[in-house]
């Protein structure tokens, strides 16, 4: 299937690694200009060698960070001398990481009776301001071009807050982003422009590998038992691959999904419950 | 119906000062008293805390510049989180509380003429709300919303949130209600 997005500009955030890196790889083969940013250069060298294997010449990586506006206005005007007007805006930026060491890089743990307000705003900054600053900056070139597509990798969490797992800041969080993006995607429709968001489930990324760490030694079992525990509760009895969600995020950038807008849409191998 | 509020120690707070006063009205006529904090600068140690989210009449998250205006629309979460924190300790000792947050039905069903800054505000609390059903709900503890939409006057919101704080509520939590008088669309 052609997907009509070859020679459109696309700028993938958290492009360097996981399921960015899974986005930025399809959207090179679809024949799209791709940026990748990420804070760290190292990952970004790695990714964006193998992306100009695929993609000769139609790759650039920029090390910025995604969550202040004013550096993600910088990456929006960088990629647009480099390669034309953005057509493509995924925002793809983790959680607030609280604690590295404790709980590896995963999702913000904590609880409502011990967990202070400064750490809402943290999670706010991370994921809230970063879309909507890559959406703000991007829109302008999407309106002149009659043609857009934002989406933004959110979690399943969102529609669904996990009460089994101690994800505090996600679970408060999450569903504000998607709301948000269903807000904008009604702004935006007239102008040709979608905007969707996923609900991100059961993903085999480095960063839940880290993650099935800290919760092993939290609950005080192996690694494996983690991971089966986890596996067990996925209807497809499988983890799913960074590039089954770069699959549905390349479908619904491309023009044939132009009357798909304002949705949330679960890549968690029927692991969502909600109707 | 006698809802069993006599004596509950409420604290009601939020920039919307019609629907702070409506359900302070409501609640004293149903035998509750106000709860008073021991220091003017903190939240009350209250039975039942109900956060009243701001209103931004057609915020468009499109046309802000200003990251601040998204973090002066989050401080509603962030202050109901305070007051509800500050509010814990005694209901996990008495083994009985509500959690009310009022907030807007765009949260679940957008129109032309959203407040969009305070639906991202309703949806952060929802999420919350769930949090709290799972780690404190044993405790008879419980955490709904009420959003308003349509033309719903601030009576009609007081009496919602009333319902919610009765005993007849005992068993909701997590939950919203809609009061909009039919307007939405959405189903779900």
């Amino acid at each position: 299937m052609d997907y009509g997005i070859s020679g459109r500009v696309a700028i993938v955030s958290g492009g360097s690694r996981g399921i960015g890196r899974a986005i930025a790889t399809t959207f090179a083969h679809e024949g799209a200009k791709v940026v990748i940013a990420s804070r760290t250069l190292s990952n970004l060298e790695e990714t964006l060698a193998e992306l100009e294997e695929i993609a000769p010449g139609r790759v650039h990586g920029i090390a910025a960070s995604m969550t202040d506006p004013e550096s993600v206005a910088r990456v929006v005007a960088e990629s647009r001398d480099r390669f034309g007007p953005i057509s493509i805006a995924i925002s793809n930026v983790i959680g607030h990481v609280i604690d590295a060491a404790k709980e590896g890089s995963g999702p913000g743990a904590g609880t409502f009776e011990g967990m202070g307000t400064e750490a809402y705003r943290e999670e706010f900054t991370q994921l809230l301001i970063s879309s909507w600053a890559l959406a703000r900056a991007c829109v302008p070139d999407m309106q002149h071009q009659g043609w857009g597509r934002i989406c933004n990798i959110g979690s399943g969490v969102a529609r669904e807050p996990s009460t089994n797992l101690p994800h505090l800041l996600p679970n408060v969080v999450r569903a504000p982003v998607a709301g948000m993006h269903r807000l904008m995607a009604a702004r935006l429709a007239s102008d040709g422009i979608t905007v969707n968001n996923i609900l991100t489930g059961s993903i085999l990324t480095e960063r839940n590998r880290s993650y099935w760490v800290w919760l092993a030694r939290e609950r005080n079992i192996t690694v494996a038992e983690a991971t089966q525990d986890m596996t067990d509760r996925i209807p497809l009895g499988r983890f799913g691959e960074p590039s089954e969600m770069a699959a549905l995020v390349a479908f619904l950038c491309s023009d044939r999904a132009r009357m798909v807008t304002g949705q949330s849409i679960p890549v968690g191998g029927g692991g969502s419950a909600h109707l | 119906m006698d809802l069993q509020l006599r004596d509950r120690r409420v604290s009601v707070f939020g920039p919307d000062v019609g629907i702070v006063a409506a359900c302070r009205r409501v609640l004293l006529a149903e035998g509750a008293v106000l709860a008073e904090s021991s220091s003017g600068d903190s939240y009350p140690e209250a039975d039942v805390v109900i956060a009243v989210g701001g209103v931004r009449p057609g915020s468009d998250l499109l046309e802000i510049s200003d990251p601040d205006e998204l973090y002066a629309a989050w401080d509603d979460v962030t202050n109901a989180v305070d007051a509800y924190r500050a509010a814990l300790p005694r209901m996990l000792d008495q083994k009985w509380g509500r959690f009310i947050w009022v907030g807007s039905a765009q949260a679940k069903s957008v129109d032309a003429e959203a407040d969009e800054l305070a639906a991202m505000a309703s949806l952060g609390m929802l999420g919350l709300h769930k949090v709290i059903t799972g780690e404190v709900g044993s405790n008879a503890i419980t955490a709904n919303a009420v959003l308003r939409g349509g033309i719903a006057t601030d009576e009609d919101v007081a009496n919602a949130v009333t319902f919610l704080c009765s005993e007849g509520a005992a068993y909701l939590s997590g939950i919203t209600i809609t009061v909009d008088g039919g307007a939405g669309s959405g189903i779900f």
